[in-house]
């Protein structure tokens, strides 16, 4: 059976962060990385709490840590259904160990095109 | 010119755009009044976020669709956008209450509390109405009275942008979440765009006073909405002036006309209005504004001139001038004069020896205009350019996330600072820098316009929250914003207004805002008196008697407006280099 893993964000503007008073770039790296998962065909979803709230009260683990810690607890990352880890954003090396791959196989491919940055 | 008449009306949909001040409301509702008058079924649509149609019409209209007292066939309806973000918030969130813990729901409600979030409900409500065939069927004219110039140009450039948005936006995240559910409404969307640009359908008039700053205002608008194909375009110069003595006053203000209408295009469908005695508020006074003839005066109440009593601008420099440093801002409609009467103040201010950074944050605003070409050499000028803000902004962002982040990654960042919200934060933060440097010497901010002027303090205000929730780095400047604002041995807010109903009505909401984020606007500045320019035209005189109303309302009384007022005279020197400074310097 595929890994399925679930990203729970606090409430966010937007996924990347940058509507914020200023850049986490954690959240960038997040909302990246979650980008390259999916096009790899992995199954990786992400549910931001002020846009997609529906998930947070079907999920009883994520409800009840919600309940229990409250928003501060957030972001949770859920592997099949079981919590592995809150409060913090997944690392590399902790989603490759979840998706059971090399490390090396997660990072993104080179960009194609330099970008314009403005 | 020619005079305005309802012959030039012939599509279903009318929009009025224009800076605040210039009579918009009013010229929209009395085209209302007239159309309704002639047996023809007619709504107007209020979709600014500080409304004074209710004002206009002196009753109180909801947002649903709703008879006009007194004028048969006419209908009427507020759309508030602040209350459209609220039931829009409270639908989103209101099944989640009992599901989720309160603390969670309040950071769900924080960030849908934003700017894009006010924005993109009054899009909503307006394109609703405007695509509704059922609800505009019935109706051979549906008016939009819109919101002034900024604010109007993003709401009509938004059906744009946003299409756009959805097409390249490929993570689907971004500003634009705050109304998940978007993409359903593209249709809805797309034919509002289309009906706007539509030449059998549409009409839009660019409403502007016969002042050179409104005209330029206007065209640029024109252009600016020519650009997004809305081109089935018609000027009405509002208050247009006809001399009827041989008085100073009377002469400079007709010439000065006349230099403002060489600004615009010859190719210009174009009409004018008359300056009226009397002001625009109840429906006699509306049905009267497109008669050209007004011997017969309006009966109205008679108040004693106040101009003898209230200070000038000099007495607002002294108080400025019993501190030692601080932040002098100017606020209100756009129009009223916020940039000479923050240019005059900085400039005496810098005549006193102080040491003065005068800056601007209205995009239509020319301070170097205000205060000629000798500066004193304690004062300094800055201009924060929203466009220019953002991109600094941009570059900022991305060269930080630049450390850490890859190629690509910036890539998908810079895909989340084309979203609508990015300008508001820049300038905030812009804004925020230029208080901080107050320490130590003076500060005199001239605020954008009135809608902009709200949506950046309620960001300073969600800011400030989120600073405190903290996530990535907060510049200090932006932490210490709002109790700098809030501290009025730091902070000394003016309230820029003129002596009428709108001008007056705007500014009073504009400080009951400021109270909601507790803070008090110190001075009002009742700008453009011909009471208190001395002026002996007769036309002029009535206009002086008529502003007294308003100069009572502000000034007097256990209910006055103001905690304190300045008046200051209708300047007609022409020359624009003493003209701010000579408002202090007598």
């Amino acid at each position: 059976m595929k890994t399925h893993i679930e990203i729970f964000d606090p409430a966010l503007c937007c996924s990347t962060g940058v509507c914020g008073p200023d850049v986490d770039p954690a959240l960038t790296r997040m909302a990246k990385l979650h980008t390259d998962l999916q096009k790899q065909g992995y199954e990786v979803s992400r549910y931001n709490l002020a846009q997609e709230p529906q998930p947070f009260v079907e999920n009883k683990l994520v409800n009840d840590l919600l309940h229990a810690e409250g928003p501060e607890a957030l972001p949770a990352v859920l592997v099949d259904g079981e919590l592995k880890k809150h409060g913090e954003y997944p690392t590399l090396s902790e989603l490759a160990a979840w998706l059971n791959v090399a490390e090396e196989k997660l990072k993104p491919v080179q960009p194609k095109k330099q970008i314009n940055l403005l | 010119m020619n005079s305005f008449t309802l012959a030039e009306v012939y599509t279903k949909y009318l929009f009025f755009t224009g800076k605040g001040g210039v009579g918009k409301t009013s010229t929209a509702a009395s085209i209302a009044v007239n159309l309704a008058e002639t047996g023809r079924k007619v709504l107007i649509v209020s979709t600014d976020p500080a409304s004074n149609l209710q004002d206009v019409f002196e009753t109180t209209l909801s947002n649903d669709v709703g008879p006009v007292p007194s004028v048969p066939n006419l209908f009427a309806a507020n759309l508030d956008p602040e209350e459209a973000a609220r039931k829009y918030k409270e639908r989103v969130i209101g099944p989640y209450r009992s599901m989720l813990p309160q603390s969670a729901v309040d950071t769900m409600e924080e960030q849908m509390s934003g700017a894009c979030t006010v924005e993109v409900a009054a899009f909503d409500e307006f394109t609703q109405l405007l695509t509704d065939e059922e609800k505009t069927r019935e109706f051979d004219h549906v008016i939009f009275d819109t919101a002034p110039t900024g604010h109007t140009l993003r709401l009509l450039q938004l059906p744009q942008a946003w299409s756009t948005f959805l097409d390249e936006n490929v993570h689907g995240a971004s500003c634009l979440g705050p109304v998940s559910g978007l993409t359903s409404k593209r249709e809805q969307y797309k034919k509002a765009v289309a009906a706007l640009a539509d030449v059998q359908q549409t009409q839009l008039f660019l409403v502007a006073r016969p002042d050179i700053s409104s005209i330029r205002e206007a065209v640029r608008a024109g252009n600016e909405l020519a650009s997004l194909e809305i081109t089935n375009q018609h000027f009405i110069i509002n208050g247009v002036f006809q001399r009827q003595s041989e008085d100073q006053a009377a002469k400079v203000f007709e010439a000065k006309q006349q230099k403002a209408f060489a600004q615009l295009p010859a190719e210009t469908k174009l009409s004018s209005i008359p300056l009226m005695p009397f002001n625009l508020t109840g429906i006699e006074a509306l049905r009267r504004f497109l008669e050209n003839n007004h011997h017969e005066e309006l009966q109205q109440t008679v108040y004693p001139g106040l101009e003898k009593e209230l200070p000038g601008l000099d007495t607002v420099v002294e108080d400025l001038l019993q501190r030692q440093s601080g932040v002098f801002m100017t606020m209100g409609k756009g129009g009223v004069g916020k940039t000479t009467m923050a240019a005059s103040v900085a400039a005496s201010l810098a005549r006193h020896g102080k040491k003065v950074h005068l800056t601007t944050t209205d995009p239509a605003a020319h301070v170097a205009d205000a205060l000629g070409d000798h500066l004193p050499e304690t004062l300094t000028v800055s201009r924060i350019d929203p466009k220019k803000e953002v991109e600094a902004y941009k570059q900022y962002v991305l060269e930080k996330a630049g450390e850490s982040l890859e190629a690509e990654e910036l890539a998908f960042m810079e895909e989340d600072l084309d979203s609508p919200c990015t300008e508001e934060i820049a300038v905030f933060q812009a804004f925020a820098k230029v208080v901080e440097e107050a320490e130590g010497s003076y500060v005199v901010i001239d605020t954008a316009p009135t809608g902009h002027t709200l949506l950046l303090l309620d960001a300073a205000q969600s800011y400030h929250k989120e600073v405190q929730r903290a996530t990535g780095e907060i510049t200090s400047a932006v932490e210490k914003l709002l109790p700098r604002l809030r501290d009025p041995g730091h902070t000394l807010i003016a309230l820029v207004t003129l002596p009428e109903a709108t001008p007056v009505y705007e500014a009073s909401r504009l400080q009951d805002d400021l109270r909601r984020a507790e803070i008090a606007p110190a001075w009002w500045l009742i700008n453009q008196s011909f009471a208190a320019s001395g002026t002996k035209d007769p036309l002029l005189l009535k206009r002086a008697e008529a502003e007294n109303r308003w100069i009572h309302k502000v000034s007097q009384g256990e209910d006055k407006l103001a905690a304190k007022t300045a008046l200051i005279p209708w300047e007609y020197e022409e020359s624009k280099a003493s003209q701010g400074l000579a408002l202090v310097e007598k």
